[in-house]
């Protein structure tokens, strides 16, 4: 197992980065827990395993 | 909702552009949706499948101080119940402005009975949950 994958429920979450498709806008973007937490969002991560399979 | 929702899958940008503008079932979809190619964001909360490169079905709630309050991961093969989400999300708000009260598992929205953990409890929740 990695040294990383040790978060756990209770546990503040380190910042992370993710580039998005935007459907919205019809653009891509950049999401970021920082951005988030500054904005007072709470937030809702959904993993799934890929794109054009069943979600 | 009031939550900021993002999926996260290990595709890039460029796929999840292509297959929401390809999928119809898609159609309607709002949220952005994350690129995770180097499975760095999955690897933070455990969900990276090392076997496959892919994500595990990971469901994962943050307050807006950055702090994980609910976590649950479903093998490939199993969606994910929305209505559960939803309960958990309310549960965490409501939770949030009573942080002396706790919401049992019966608990679906606001307005449903919560319990203030007490000494007196102790041995006593059916008459605290029931009111007897």
């Amino acid at each position: 197992m990695s040294e990383t994958c040790c978060l756990q429920v209770g546990q503040d979450v380190p910042d992370f980065k993710l580039e998005t498709f935007e459907p919205t806008k019809g653009d891509f973007g950049e999401t970021s827990l920082e951005t988030l937490k500054a904005n007072k969002k709470w937030t809702i991560l959904l993993f799934y395993p890929a794109d054009f399979t069943f979600v | 909702m009031g939550a900021e929702v993002i999926t996260v899958s290990t595709d890039t940008k460029f796929v999840h552009l292509a297959w929401q503008r390809e999928e119809k079932m898609l159609k309607d979809v709002t949220y952005p949706m994350g690129a995770d190619p180097t499975g760095k964001v999955s690897r933070m909360f455990g969900v990276y499948d090392e076997a496959t490169g892919l994500a595990l079905r990971g469901t994962f709630i943050i307050s807006p101080e950055g702090k994980l309050l609910n976590s649950e991961v479903n093998f490939y093969n199993m969606g994910r119940n929305i209505d559960e989400l939803i309960r958990k999300f309310k549960a965490n708000l409501h939770l949030a402005k009573h942080a002396n009260e706790g919401c049992p598992s019966k608990w679906k929205e606001e307005g449903d009975k919560t319990l203030k953990p007490s000494a007196k409890m102790v041995g006593k929740v059916y008459e605290a949950y029931e009111g007897k």
